[in-house]
């Protein structure tokens, strides 16, 4: 694995310092401990060789250029909380992290629903910013919200409502290039430009897409649509009771969803998603043994929950959303599935859940199930959205977690045309015997994966190699244009190397 | 009033973080705006700088419905699992959980949370003395 210079690291940090100031640079031990990855079980593996918090475009632009000056890897962050993907932690250890977190400038056009954002912009700051100004907008939030709006979207985060594909909520983006350069996309390439965020074509290539997941530069604003209030929202809480119910579950709600009755993306998880925030493995069994059906049955019991859960809603004007709900009923009625209606319109009291775009991080506590500091890892593979696809990929990662003495924890989240299986390994980063069987049973998961033509949808700073080599057509082409985009772009590979398996020639010698 | 409705896969959560279907919900002695105790809301207001970094920085896991408070409650008395019900708590105590990190929380750097800013949240959570 590359490590950056130690001796160009400190060279650039100085610089750094007294360009923006002491108070912006970090790079002692503690320091780079809380840039490091926070759920890691080894985290000098992807340990940071310091940070610099910029403030604004012009000290993100300087900071750049001494990097690219001085040939040292930065890895911007946004808020650094994508704990289950590596945390703040570059995957080039010795980068110099560019912590944004500082950047917070909240512009919204609340009549045509629009907001231009800063990286360091969390879920909180937003709906605060919003509910403080009275402005009928609504978030879409992921199941943990700490994080930044901006940085989720631009690692394709997903939400509950109908604007839950956030990446696809992407409208224009500020980004510094390598040497220094800013740029804007579509109309925000107009320097008078009325449209930047209205309009997400532009003229000529689309780059907002190009820019997720990538490191083709530093970005420093991204605008994004907001959901305007509705007037209703409804739906249901769907409860199946057994495992194999799994199948027409999702042969039931795919159609619904390509067809756009259902316009939001459900997510069906299983007992153990709805069940880990709220308690702990060792009240159910002894460490090292597995659980038992009784056991699960107890869980499922004291909790309520079937052994696949999923919800979905409606929004819209009442009348919409009521026939909504009597079409997705109908569709509903031959199964065993429990329907539980839900009902809330303007006037009411607030529905009060990240339904409605309310942001929570409880649902983080499910580190917790097997005690001792824990973490998770996710595996995120993209299929096809048929149940017996789903059907079978449970079958097998269910006896595969079994087998490494994991517990399965899997949500199959519903497209218009997709499903994303997304499968936290929880685990106690204290215990080194369990630890040392995550790796296996990941690459043993991704393998199995792209046996049947799956890949996935994100990863984790340690995998990004491994499944970006799963993206094999031609010899892997993709990655070779990716490459000379970048090699373009960001010649000396100063920024974020790595990400997505892309690296600038500079590095790629390295990079096994 | 209607029912408060919560989706499933959250409806056991707010059971178990002692939310109930009935709002607002107000807590004697405690100075929070009772309309935003709906549901998952958060309680977002504050009254003093100090208090507001608190609300920025860290209410989002340790004020209702957090993933600190939930945790927490699991190893202390939940009524003063939220931090801000504590009075054991010291500056120095609370300067190095945020440094070092302490069970599942992970380390809060000071790019995203200053020493100065550091200083008044820990003084805040001290109640003003470290004591």
């Amino acid at each position: 694995m590359a490590i950056a210079d130690a001796g160009s690291v400190a060279r650039a940090l100085r610089e750094m310092a007294a360009a923006l100031g002491n108070d912006r640079v970090f790079f002692d031990q503690q320091d780079r401990m809380a840039y490091s990855d926070q759920f890691a079980w080894e985290p000098e593996r992807h340990m940071p060789g310091g940070a610099v918090a910029p403030e604004t475009l012009e000290e993100v632009q300087e900071a750049v250029r001494i990097a690219d000056r001085n040939r040292v890897p930065i890895w911007p962050i946004s808020r650094g909380k994508n704990l289950g993907y590596g945390s703040a932690a570059p995957v080039v250890a010795g980068s110099i992290v560019m912590d944004l977190s500082r950047m917070k400038r909240i512009e919204v056009d609340a009549d045509n629903g629009t907001v231009l954002l800063e990286p360091g912009v969390g879920f909180f700051d937003l709906y605060d910013h919003l509910r403080d100004n009275g402005i009928p907008l609504w978030l879409s939030v992921p199941g943990n919200s700490w994080g930044s709006v901006a940085g989720n979207a631009l690692d394709r985060g997903v939400g509950y409502t109908t604007y839950g594909d956030h990446a696809a909520r992407i409208c224009g983006i500020e980004m510094v290039l390598a040497n220094g350069e800013v740029v804007r996309t579509g109309t925000g390439a107009m320097s008078n430009s009325s449209t930047w965020q209205l309009y997400k074509p532009g003229f000529g290539p689309s780059w907002d897409a190009m820019l997720c997941q990538s490191n083709f530069g530093v970005i420093t604003k991204v605008g994004m649509w907001l959901l305007p209030e509705p007037e209703a929202v409804a739906g249901f809480d769907i409860e199946c009771d057994k495992p194999e119910d799994l199948e027409w579950l999702i042969d039931t709600l795919a159609p619904l969803r390509r067809e756009g009755i259902i316009q939001q993306s459900p997510s069906i998880g299983n007992w153990l998603r709805a069940a880990s925030p709220l308690t702990q493995r060792e009240q159910w069994a002894k460490p090292g043994e597995p659980l038992t059906d009784s056991a699960i049955a107890a869980i499922r019991k004291q909790f309520n929950v079937g052994y696949w859960s999923v919800s979905t809603r409606f929004y819209g004007p009442l009348e919409v959303v009521e026939a909504t709900q009597k079409h997705v009923a109908k569709a509903f009625e031959k199964t065993t599935a429990q329907l539980t209606p839900s009902r809330w319109v303007k006037g009411d009291n607030p529905e009060g859940t990240p339904w409605t775009g309310v942001p929570v991080t409880f649902p983080l506590a499910n580190a917790n199930w097997f005690g001792g500091r824990g973490g998770h890892i996710g595996f995120s593979p993209v299929m096809p959205a048929r149940g017996d696809v789903a059907m079978k990929l449970f079958r097998q990662a269910y006896d595969l977690f079994n087998q490494y003495g994991f517990d399965y924890h899997p949500s199959f989240a519903l497209g218009e045309r997709h499903m994303t299986n997304v499968n936290q390994i929880l685990f106690d980063r204290d215990n080194a015997e369990m630890t040392a069987k995550i790796d296996p049973l990941f690459r043993q998961l991704v393998k199995n994966a792209a046996q049947e033509g799956y890949s996935e949808y994100r990863a984790h700073i340690d995998y990004m190699d491994l499944i970006a080599s799963t993206f094999d057509f031609g010899n892997g082409a993709l990655r070779r244009l990716n490459e000379r985009v970048k090699d373009a772009l960001d010649p000396n590979g100063i920024i974020a190397p790595g990400k997505s398996g892309i690296r600038s020639r500079a590095q790629r010698g390295e990079a096994a | 009033m209607k029912r408060l409705i919560v989706a499933a896969q959250f409806a056991a959560a707010l059971l178990v973080a002692g939310c109930t279907e009935e709002a607002p919900r107000s807590e004697e002695g405690v100075d929070r705006s009772a309309a935003s105790s709906f549901g998952m809301i958060q309680d977002r207001t504050s009254s003093s700088p100090a208090e507001a970094l608190f609300v920025e920085k860290c209410s989002m896991c340790h004020r209702n419905m957090g993933m600190g408070t939930v945790l927490l409650g699991r190893r202390m008395d939940p009524k003063v699992a939220p931090l801000e019900d504590r009075d054991d708590l010291t500056a120095d105590y609370v300067t190095q959980a945020v440094r070092v990190g302490i069970g599942n929380m992970p380390i809060i750097p000071r790019g995203e949370v200053s020493d100065e800013q550091l200083q008044q949240i820990a003084g805040y959570l001290a109640k003003g003395d470290g004591e």
